[in-house]
């Protein structure tokens, strides 16, 4: 009986640590099980290649909140990314592939020292600073572009967006190099701990003698430097760039990074908790298209997922409704 | 308290302190030693100045004139960091940890142990976490599983790796700004013996407190601040509550000064 007891203790630990790992197991074993289109190599390269430019812009966006903060822009710095490289690209044919990265690298650098600033030295509210320079840039690129796509981006780029190495995608191979040296730098640097340490306590960071200020800074470039690496695998998928691109992209990922655990009070999370929040919410994206249903429900699951996600893990933590 | 008279084996002498901050004086023409060794208190009724001094110590506020010597020699700290590099180490009462962070990565927060190419910086997390171990072993009797997050510890217990964290550090002064304040009795008295047991070891405490019993309890001598003026220096040995907190008020005459 003390046995069974210890665990049955153990396993509801695990579940309330890993919630949403198991969830996406099952949902996984579902979708196996239930449909014969799912678990097919066509379907599953489908889904890695639908989900990884947000998975990147997640992956700084992990940093971000366990900062105790989150970034709004990202969504449009994608765009912009997209946008001034295909600019580059277009007007300089092929010699112009590498300077249309680094062009949209560098453009989006400056959006995102402007929210470090902002945020790190000014004190401005990363809620206010981000959705500023989101509606700055996105503006700024309606002006530029006049609102009309760029095409004719050389075809050899689309290497990136749509090819393959090793029968996988090159937008999920560039997703897994980017999470796995994301999580390095989360988890075993010096740097990352210091992201975690601000989160949790600034005040006490602060007097132990952190630069906090860099370290904000830091991440704030970080999130925009993911942001850059989307926009450029955008403009590999569709040898162009719509001034319109990445709209909202900036919550699905704050949506992914929150259902993979990480809480919003900062301090806290990890990044396989996040790649696992991007995929939950992938397959189910995938799972409502393969049963036919109208794309139009995406967003009404992505937020009921979400809103369940936050809930139950309140729920469990507490062990019961607020009482206070 | 120019004429304090506590010999030449003090760790640190200020010697006419102001500050202002706009129109407010908050200290005006402080003097004072503190003796090597000892457990000294800071008090003085709200207001009089006493943090202000502490975080001035500390590195954290720039006097607007005086001077400060630490074991003989000029040292006016220009940051925390500066003064923490010279043995001065400050116990706030609250907000001194990560709550998120293990107990370990608390105690290194700011020193991390690196492995590998300096450039990276990867932590050592193994070596750390043997490391917090022993140095809270040298203060704490009951040491807290050093892997623990901090937040799963009770007030008490964050105080007492708070201060042993300062002493672990090879500080020589430690100065505490209210450090039970928010705690119980019994972890009070907890706090207390991690006190001792730093002064047991040679190091020297200065410790803000409203608590008279705790400043009885504790220390062997007591400055008195008020208004940012300094009252005097007791020996408590020498002294009794009464006195002290006439001189925190303001009693026209106090028995036994000069």
């Amino acid at each position: 009986m003390a046995v069974s007891k210890g665990r049955w203790r153990k396993a509801t630990a695990f579940a309330g640590h890993n919630g949403v790992l198991i969830a996406f197991v099952l949902l996984v074993a579902f979708m196996v099980g239930t449909t014969s289109t799912f678990g097919t190599y066509q379907n599953l390269i489908n889904v890695l290649q639908q989900n990884s430019i947000i998975g990147i812009i997640a992956c700084g966006m992990t940093f971000a909140i366990i900062l105790g903060g989150f970034d709004l822009s990202v969504g449009s710095v994608t765009a912009l990314a997209s946008v001034v490289g295909a600019t580059l690209m277009i007007d300089l044919g092929t010699i112009g592939i590498p300077i249309g990265i680094l062009g949209a690298l560098a453009a989006c650098l400056i959006v995102g020292a402007t929210n470090g600033w902002l945020i790190a030295w000014l004190g401005v509210n990363p809620f206010v600073a981000t959705l500023g320079t989101m509606t700055v840039v996105r503006g700024l690129i309606y002006v530029a572009t006049n609102a009309s796509p760029r095409f004719g981006v050389p075809y050899t780029f689309t290497t990136v967006g749509l090819g393959r190495s090793f029968g996988v995608p090159n937008p999920a191979l560039i997703f897994l190099i980017v999470a796995l040296l994301l999580g390095f730098v989360l988890h075993r640097t010096r740097f990352g701990h210091y992201v975690y340490a601000v989160g949790g306590s600034p005040v006490a960071s602060a007097r132990m003698g952190l630069k906090v200020a860099r370290v904000r800074f830091a991440v704030y470039v970080l999130a925009s430097a993911c942001a850059a690496v989307s926009g450029i695998i955008l403009i590999g998928q569709t040898a162009s760039a719509t001034p319109q691109a990445a709209l909202g992209y900036e919550l699905t990922a704050i949506a992914a990074v929150i259902v993979g655990g990480a809480p919003l009070g900062g301090g806290r999370g990890r990044m396989a908790g996040t790649i696992v929040g991007v995929f939950l919410l992938g397959v189910v994206a995938n799972g409502l298209n393969l049963f036919g249903v109208s794309p139009f429900w995406q967003p009404v699951a992505t937020g009921l997922i979400l809103i369940a996600a936050v809930a139950f893990d309140g729920f469990s933590k507490r062990g019961g409704f607020v009482s206070v | 308290m120019t004429d304090v008279g506590l010999g030449p084996d003090a760790i640190l002498r200020a010697q006419g302190i102001n500050k202002n901050f706009g129109a407010v004086v908050a200290l005006e023409n402080v003097s004072f030693a503190i003796p090597k060794g000892e457990i000294i208190g800071l008090v003085g009724d709200n207001g009089a100045g006493k943090s202000t001094l502490v975080k001035i110590i500390s590195g954290v506020l720039a006097p607007d004139s005086g001077m400060i010597e630490f074991e003989g020699k000029p040292a006016t700290f220009a940051s925390p960091a500066e003064a923490r590099a010279h043995g001065v180490e400050t116990v706030y009462q609250d907000l001194a940890l990560a709550p998120n962070l293990a107990v370990w990565a608390n105690i290194y927060l700011g020193r991390e142990l690196t492995r590998g190419p300096k450039i990276m910086h990867v932590l050592d997390k193994r070596a750390m976490v043997a490391n917090a171990d022993n140095m809270l072993r040298r203060f704490i009797r009951n040491v807290p599983p050093v892997e623990e997050s901090v937040e799963l510890l009770s007030g008490g217990q964050r105080q007492v790796v708070a201060i042993a964290r300062a002493g672990a550090w090879g500080s020589k002064l430690i100065l505490m700004d209210e450090p039970t304040a928010a705690l119980g009795v019994a972890e009070t008295k907890a706090v207390e013996e991690v006190i001792f047991e730093l002064k047991r070891q040679g190091l020297t405490v200065l410790i803000i407190s409203h608590n008279l019993d705790q400043i009885f309890r504790i220390t062997s001598g007591v400055c008195v601040l008020r208004r940012g003026r300094p009252i005097g220096y007791r020996e408590t040995a020498k002294t009794r509550p009464e006195e002290i907190v006439l001189m925190i008020t303001g009693a026209p005459t106090i028995a036994g000064s000069g």
